[in-house]
């Protein structure tokens, strides 16, 4: 009698039969509690709304439940009322009477608490109705804000681990790898090698042991899909890391994550726990003759090791340097064995493959990129979130209808992706249906997926010099291109910034970034010069600005831009004195105000404290700059305006 | 030195004492001015330290690659003798007529036959094999004793212990004390030289102590291109002090830290563990303050 099975079983029926008897009578508040609504406060609304339940006594009515991250970030701290669906954002504790009030004495739904459309500005009460879940389509994040996450039962509920039992019972290991191959799916950290050759190769190695390895050492600035799916559904990645080491015969396993993520690090730790406690993990995995333990590996914050075999290295206790590939490491991994590195994502990917099949899943997305992609979608974005879509959704539906357009109704400019080993993709490209293929072709890459967003106050030379000291300070210095490569990459990205640039130097900067791409040994170095050729590429006219004209057209390089407050315009209220940090402001009260620009730090303060509807401070680059002379000294605001006045009847009697 | 007046008629050969790195190219460049070279070098052969060097200052070039090709024409030239294993004695005479006593020690090894084919070596019954000292234990300050031996312990005899040992003591200890390490070493048989290269590649680690509160300014993309730069100076002109500095007082450390994660709350800041989110400069001493409060 296959009695772990048969537990197993018995407890996902009665995690089922729970949620029917609950169904209609009990309403579920879904309170994210991922790493970003718990910032803004989601485990004090959890608390604040346990305790109004229990006060009313309502306890058979409601159920408060922390899930994992809901994806709204931008609307956070939320809350989903099920089964209905109502949405709730940017909550605070002291919303929580109010909702259980009316929402759950009274039942009507709380309208100020709700989700509010930027066009129609009417609420939108059902989560279903936002235009930002509406064209998304959840497969591997299918369980987020729907479950607790630290508890096994609800996964299981919600068919977990019936992948596994089901490649456990039925399919060989060579079956599962041609249902993977089968079904297209493609490495999600970036470079979109196909997971199922990986495996083969691997299995077909007849050295032992073998190991496998989740990599989410999620290093790319702008990207935390593994963060998310980690604390919104974490055995997700176990049950596909079992069937993963299944499929290639491994028995031992690590997950190497990022220290920064003590929440992701936590319900991992938690899943890993409950799932050995089922035997799904251990000797003799539910009743088979198939074991596999998973061990979880933290890293301590350098960018390098996400890439195999600086991160081979660092389990190792190594020194975290890339190394040769060929061998790769599913030949000579970890301690010299064959081993698979597989991004999380990826292996999340795994169970709802093997569950619905490889036809089905082939279905989604374009001829070369299958299935569905999670992105982070930041930046200058009304919607910020984290979004699964089908690949091959185009770049306008992502930005516009998912996004909800930029703030400010301020023109798009570009979208990064694929983090510092990315690019910019112009808002030319706006058509572009996206798949691994169609972003390298525009000069970027997939990457994890970060997609950051920019508009027209972004300047371009300023984003390529930020990722060149991203990738200057992570570069580990083995190969002379890279940790050289990115220091003159730097210098000259810096001396064009400052406006010192010199003639020639865009088109050294066109002949450094190939150089670096060839000579360097690992995909950091043979990826970092992406943001400075796709922005040179796209945008070689702002460079030209900024080298010729010295000019920043986006007004965001300090050395190139002034503040200069408009004399018609400034009434001498002293906002702006009294907040300079720097005392750059010269002026009394009723006084026209003047900036000295040689004390001027360019912070900013001045021209946020100005009132919108005073509007006398801006920011002025190039010419306008050279050429604008302000006033010598701070004079009477009513002797200046005399004065502007006699010089316009001056004018008109000419 | 007492010098007798240049003779008329120099002799033409010249002695270079010491075969380093300079001493191999002044006897390069004096033999290419056609005068002959005496090179003296104390030790059996020359090189110097240079060839113990990995890379060089400031410019990080290749110590071999450097001396490599002198070394090679220094042997192949004509007008250059090494004298290795050999010691000035005494210099007499004056610019221009030097008389030098060198004294060299036996090498037991006919210089002029050997190939240096190395069959000797290999075949040699007797080899003396260097016995350095063994070096003093190290004892562990009590303040960090029974922390650090029980991390140990309990990772000691994992495969691959030395990250979850460092992270551990790191997290106990917020840095890594010199004596620390040292003792990590011994225990552990990794080499110092190598558990400080681990301690000083990553950057969650420090080999300086940090304060109380670490405040990790997030400089992702997304929080820098919302102003994360300006959250940064603000923080770095309240407390007094550079990124990746300390304060005084030891309460604040300030640091630059890689994207972490919470995009939706750009410009965002993590103080042990804490997140802050969406913050603009005017939060900065409300942040402070509560820590102050806290400690």
């Amino acid at each position: 009698m296959p009695l772990k099975l048969e537990e197993l079983r018995r407890t996902r029926e009665q995690a089922r039969e729970e949620a029917r008897l609950r169904s209609g009578k009990v309403k579920d508040l879904m309170v994210c509690c991922g790493t970003g609504c718990v910032a803004g406060g989601g485990f004090r609304i959890k608390q604040a709304l346990e305790k109004e339940i229990e006060r009313r006594g309502l306890k058979d009515q409601a159920r408060v439940v922390g899930t994992g991250c809901n994806g709204f970030c931008g609307q956070g701290p939320l809350l989903v009322v099920m089964p209905e669906g109502n949405f709730y954002g940017w909550l605070k504790p002291e919303d929580a009477p109010t909702l259980v009030e009316e929402h759950l004495v009274h039942g009507r739904p709380v309208e100020k608490l709700m989700y509010v459309s930027p066009e129609s500005k009417k609420p939108v009460p059902l989560l279903a109705d936002i235009p930002f879940f509406q064209k998304q389509m959840p497969v591997v994040l299918r369980n987020k804000g729907l479950i607790d996450p630290e508890r096994i039962e609800d996964y299981l509920a919600r068919d977990g681990y019936q992948a596994l039992e089901k490649v456990l019972a039925s399919l060989t290991p060579d079956q599962v790898i041609e249902e993977i191959t089968r079904s297209g799916l493609r490495g999600r950290g970036g470079a979109g090698f196909p997971t199922g050759i990986k495996w083969r190769v691997c299995r077909q190695e007849k050295r032992t042991p073998k190991y496998l390895v989740g990599n989410c050492d999620e290093g790319d600035p702008g990207a935390y899909m593994d963060r998310s799916l980690l604390e919104s559904d974490p055995h997700s990645l176990v049950e596909g890391m079992i069937i993963a080491a299944y499929a290639i015969g491994v028995a031992r396993g690590f997950v190497y994550i990022r220290t920064e993520y003590p929440l992701a690090i936590e319900r991992l730790r938690k899943a890993i726990a409950s799932a050995r406690q089922h035997q799904l993990l251990g000797e003799r995995i539910l009743d088979s003759d198939f074991a596999f333990d998973l061990e979880i590996r933290e890293g301590s914050g350098a960018f390098v090791c996400g890439e195999e075999t600086s991160l081979i290295h660092s389990i190792e206790g190594e020194s975290p340097e890339p190394r040769q590939r060929p061998p790769f490491p599913a030949q000579v991994g970890l301690w010299g064995c064959p081993t698979v590195i597989n991004n999380v994502e990826t292996l999340a990917n795994v169970p709802m493959i093997v569950a619905r099949g490889a036809d089905w899943y082939s279905t989604i997305g374009t001829p070369s990129s299958k299935g569905t992609k999670i992105f982070s979608l930041v930046g200058k974005i009304n919607n910020t979130g984290l979004i699964e879509v089908p690949m091959g959704i185009t770049l306008r539906e992502i930005i516009y209808d998912i996004g909800g357009g930029i703030p400010g109704n301020k023109a798009f400019k570009a979208v990064q992706t694929g983090g510092p080993s990315g690019g910019c993709i112009p808002g030319s490209l706006i058509d572009l249906p996206i798949d691994y293929e169609n972003l390298q072709k525009a000069g970027s890459m997939m990457g994890s997926g970060g997609m950051i967003v920019m508009d027209e106050d972004t300047c371009m030379v300023d984003v390529s010099k930020f990722f060149i000291q991203f990738t200057n300070d992570e570069s580990c210095g083995k190969c002379t291109s890279c940790r050289d490569g990115s220091e003159a990459l730097l210098e000259v990205l810096t001396r064009i910034s400052e406006g010192k640039g010199r003639q020639g130097d865009v088109e050294f900067l066109q002949e450094l970034g190939p150089a670096v791409k060839d000579a360097s040994m690992c995909g950091l170095g043979q990826t970092l010069p992406n943001p400075v050729l796709s922005t040179l590429r796209y945008f070689q006219e702002e460079y030209v600005a900024h080298v010729a004209d010295k000019e920043c057209p986006a007004k965001v390089c300090k050395e190139l831009i002034k503040y200069y407050i408009d004399p018609d315009k400034c009434p001498g209220c002293m906002l702006c004195l009294k907040n300079c940090p720097s005392g750059a402001v010269k002026g009394e009260s009723k006084h026209v105000h003047v900036i000295d620009q040689a004390v001027c730090t360019k912070c900013g303060e001045c021209l946020e404290i100005c009132p919108p509807k005073v509007a006398a401070i801006r920011k002025v680059t190039g010419k306008e700059a050279r050429e604008l002379r302000s006033l010598e000294a701070p004079i009477p605001v009513k002797e200046w305006r005399a004065r502007r006045a006699q010089e316009t009847r001056a004018r008109e009697g000419r | 030195m007492s010098c007798e007046p240049l003779r008329s008629q120099p002799v033409g050969a010249a002695l270079v004492v010491g075969g380093g790195i300079g001493g191999m190219q002044a006897a390069l460049d004096l033999a290419a001015g056609g005068i002959k070279v005496h090179l003296v070098e104390g030790r059996p052969a020359i090189g110097g330290v240079m060839s113990q060097l990995d890379k060089t200052f400031p410019t990080n070039d290749c110590a071999m690659c450097t001396m490599a090709p002198r070394l090679v024409e220094i042997g192949r030239h004509r007008d250059i003798e090494i004298l290795s294993l050999s010691e000035v004695q005494s210099i007499q005479g004056g610019p221009g007529d030097f008389r030098v006593t060198v004294r060299k020690r036996p090498r037991f090894v006919n210089e002029s036959k050997c190939t240096g084919c190395g069959t000797c070596v290999a075949n040699c019954p007797v080899h003396n094999v260097v016995q350095p000292l063994e070096p003093p234990r190290i004892e562990l300050e009590p303040a960090y004793r029974e922390q650090v031996a029980g991390i140990l312990a309990r990772h000691r005899h994992r495969t691959g212990p030395l990250m979850p040992i460092l992270q551990e003591v790191d997290a106990a200890l917020h840095y890594f004390p010199e004596g620390v390490l040292r003792y990590l070493a011994q225990e552990t048989g990794y080499p110092l030289a190598h558990i400080y290269r681990i301690a000083t590649f990553y950057s969650a680690f420090s080999v300086v102590p940090r304060g109380k509160y670490v405040i990790n300014v997030c400089m992702g993309t997304t929080c820098y291109v919302r102003g994360s730069q300006r959250l940064m100076d603000k923080l770095s002109e309240s407390l007094g002090i550079k990124p990746e500095e300390t304060t005084p007082d030891m309460k604040f450390t300030l640091k630059s830290v890689r994207c972490i994660g919470c995009c939706g709350l750009a410009p965002a800041l993590t103080v042990g563990g804490e997140v802050y989110g969406k913050l603009t400069r005017k939060d900065v001493p409300d942040i402070l303050h509560k820590c102050k409060e806290a400690a």
